[in-house]
């Protein structure tokens, strides 16, 4: 085989020994996590005996752990998961990096639905607590095809869909507002906790729904790569002359980073900023080769939520502090420091 | 002489401005085929219009003998390359990547040691190899525009489509290139053929088999360099007075007198 062939499969082989090491990483940061919390404090090793059922733990233990600690990590990993891919297809199909999974109306249509079952009490499933979670979602993908639509119109290009993006939030934005200004203080309160996002809210059957979802879009995410490759290298003329259509592959992945985003936060509430950071990070490793982009911004969107919602849950106990705030406390600077590195600017 | 590429009557037009007129045109086989015309004649937009990028209001176009219509994206992109003027992006990768993307329409999603091999060829036939782990927008223009040339080759096409191929690079390489273009082109072992548009008069006659002169949405001559590169359709073409040298019929200088001017 020709030298640089098989310099091309080495460095391939480097990156993906980072990926594992980091997917270790984050199996590891689990465990812990599962052991940690205000009620009581496990050390690893007994989390793992008690996981992997090799220790008999008592019923408080094992309540603790499976039925209280054990949803929230694992909402954890899958959410970061899902965010994070999110935010790498819509990066990588509008071609912008500063693209994360909510800038096309996905949080706006959220939102939007959870004021309507907050305070008007509108909701199309007339349950309490799931009326919430089915209006988020529904709304927020209604505010998608709505965008998705008026994008078309206008052109098929990343710019029209961003900017239809932006008009449609600040209609939503204004509704959501005047719903705010006409609300109880109950109401209200309940609408501002909805979107500081947290992984307290989902049951373990609403986990589990949400990686089935999850991990059924994964595969189609990334058999995308080649395309969304050809589409953030060189534009939609490059894209053509690859054999790739920029409309039809846009559209596709603009609804599939929609259902993957929409599915989280019905259930958690908004949660930005990891699906902005997330593949930013994973860059650092992988470069921009959406084969290894989306793996690996995955892993990192699941180590990303995983530390910080342990250190919000670890840091002020008993007060556990939102998942969302954590999230940009922690990862806010570090994501300057990542992108300020870079002078000459690797992503 | 098998035609490869074939334009029938295809008109272009953006908004009142009609860019292609019933432009008619035929490319065979080991045929390197230079467009000239002034800015805004219409070249790059029928680039695209071959390459599906852009689709003409009237017209067929015919690769290989067959509509480019009722091709999907990935059947007309084994058969045609496009290199466009430039690329820049936001995002970059490293260079073996990127000629990597013009095996994209030969596989599925795995890549294969043979493609890999196949760009590493690539790369060395242009040069390259010293460039190939390095980020894409890291290099200077010209070294990204033989970069997207590198690209095209490694898709193995049947036509290259080629706007401004030369535009960004130094005289040395702008001949290495053509040089390189004009061996892939005239192998006969390997049927391709291109069509180039470009604005160097000097590079054009010496390396093309053809020369199209574009002027007012159509081709106002075609033949050989020497046959279409006088003095009178110079004139027309590019509004300027010029005494013209020949040798060899593939070595031109093209002494400027004046620029005509318009008539009334």
């Amino acid at each position: 085989m020709d030298p640089l062939s098989v310099q091309h499969i080495e460095k391939g082989k480097n990156q993906l020994i980072m990926v594992v090491l980091l997917s270790i990483s984050t199996f590891l940061l689990a465990i812990y996590a599962l052991g940690q919390g205000s009620s009581s404090n496990l050390d690893m090793w007994t989390t793992a005996k008690i996981l992997f059922g090799i220790d008999d733990p008592s019923d408080l233990q094992s309540d603790i752990i499976w039925k209280l600690r054990f949803p929230r990590i694992l909402i954890a990993v899958i959410g970061g998961v899902a965010l994070a891919t999110a935010g790498s297809l819509m990066q990588g199909c509008l071609a912008n990096p500063l693209v994360s999974p909510l800038t096309l109306g996905v949080a706006s249509g959220a939102a939007l639905g959870a004021a309507l079952a907050i305070v008007l009490g509108i909701t199309i499933v007339d349950v309490p607590n799931l009326g919430i979670v089915v209006n988020a979602f529904l709304f927020s993908l209604i505010v998608v095809y709505i965008i998705i639509q008026l994008g078309n119109l206008r052109s098929i290009s990343a710019e029209s869909y961003i900017l239809v993006g932006i008009a449609i939030t600040f209609i939503t934005g204004a509704i959501v507002s005047t719903m705010q200004y006409f609300a109880t203080d109950a109401q209200l309160s309940q609408l501002t906790h909805w979107s500081f996002g947290s992984l307290s809210r989902p049951e373990l059957i609403d986990v589990l729904w949400i990686g089935v979802v999850v991990i059924g879009l994964m595969p189609q995410a990334i058999r995308w790569s080649w395309d969304l490759n050809a589409l953030t290298l060189g534009g939609d003329d490059f894209a053509i002359s690859t054999g790739v259509d920029p409309s039809v592959i846009r559209r596709n992945i603009l609804v599939l980073s929609a259902l993957m985003t929409s599915v989280v936060i019905a259930f958690t509430g908004l949660i930005g900023f990891v699906g902005l950071a997330a593949p930013h990070m994973a860059r650092q490793i992988v470069g921009n080769d959406f084969r290894k982009l989306i793996p690996c911004s995955a892993v990192f969107g699941a180590f990303l939520m995983l530390f910080a919602d342990t250190l919000g849950r670890t840091l002020f106990a008993p007060i556990v502090i939102p998942v969302g705030i954590m999230l940009s406390v922690i990862g806010g600077p570090f994501f300057m420091y990542l992108l300020l590195k870079d002078k000459g600017g690797k992503s | 002489m098998n035609l490869f590429l074939e334009v029938n009557d295809v008109s272009f037009n953006w908004g009142e401005n009609d860019v292609l007129k019933n432009l008619n045109l035929e490319i065979g086989e080991n045929e390197l085929v230079s467009l000239l015309g002034v800015n805004g004649a219409g070249k790059s937009t029928l680039l695209k219009c071959l390459n599906r990028i852009l689709t003409p209001e009237l017209g067929e176009i015919r690769a290989l003998s067959k509509n480019i219509n009722e091709m999907d994206l990935i059947q007309l992109s084994k058969i045609m390359s496009y290199v466009p003027q430039s690329v820049r992006s936001s995002f970059t990768m490293d260079v073996f990547d990127v000629v990597l993307l013009g095996r994209r329409p030969h596989i599925n999603w795995m890549i294969s040691n043979e493609d890999r091999d196949k760009v590493s060829n690539t790369l060395r036939f242009l040069n390259l190899e010293d460039f190939a782990f390095r980020r894409f927008n890291e290099l200077s223009g010209g070294e990204r525009q033989r970069v997207i040339i590198a690209k095209a080759i490694a898709q193995d096409p049947s036509i290259f489509l080629l706007d401004e191929p030369t535009s960004d690079l130094d005289l040395k390489s702008q001949i290495e290139i053509m040089k390189k273009l004009k061996e892939l082109i005239s192998n006969p072992e390997s049927p391709k053929s291109a069509l180039v548009a470009i604005h160097d008069i000097n590079i054009a006659a010496r390396f093309s088999d053809r020369i199209l002169l574009l002027h007012e949405g159509k081709i106002l001559a075609s033949g050989k360099p020497f046959e279409v590169l006088t003095a009178e359709n110079i004139a027309t073409v590019f509004g300027v007075s010029s005494s013209i040298e020949w040798w060899n019929d593939s070595y031109i200088r093209v002494m400027i007198e004046d620029e005509i001017k318009e008539k009334d």
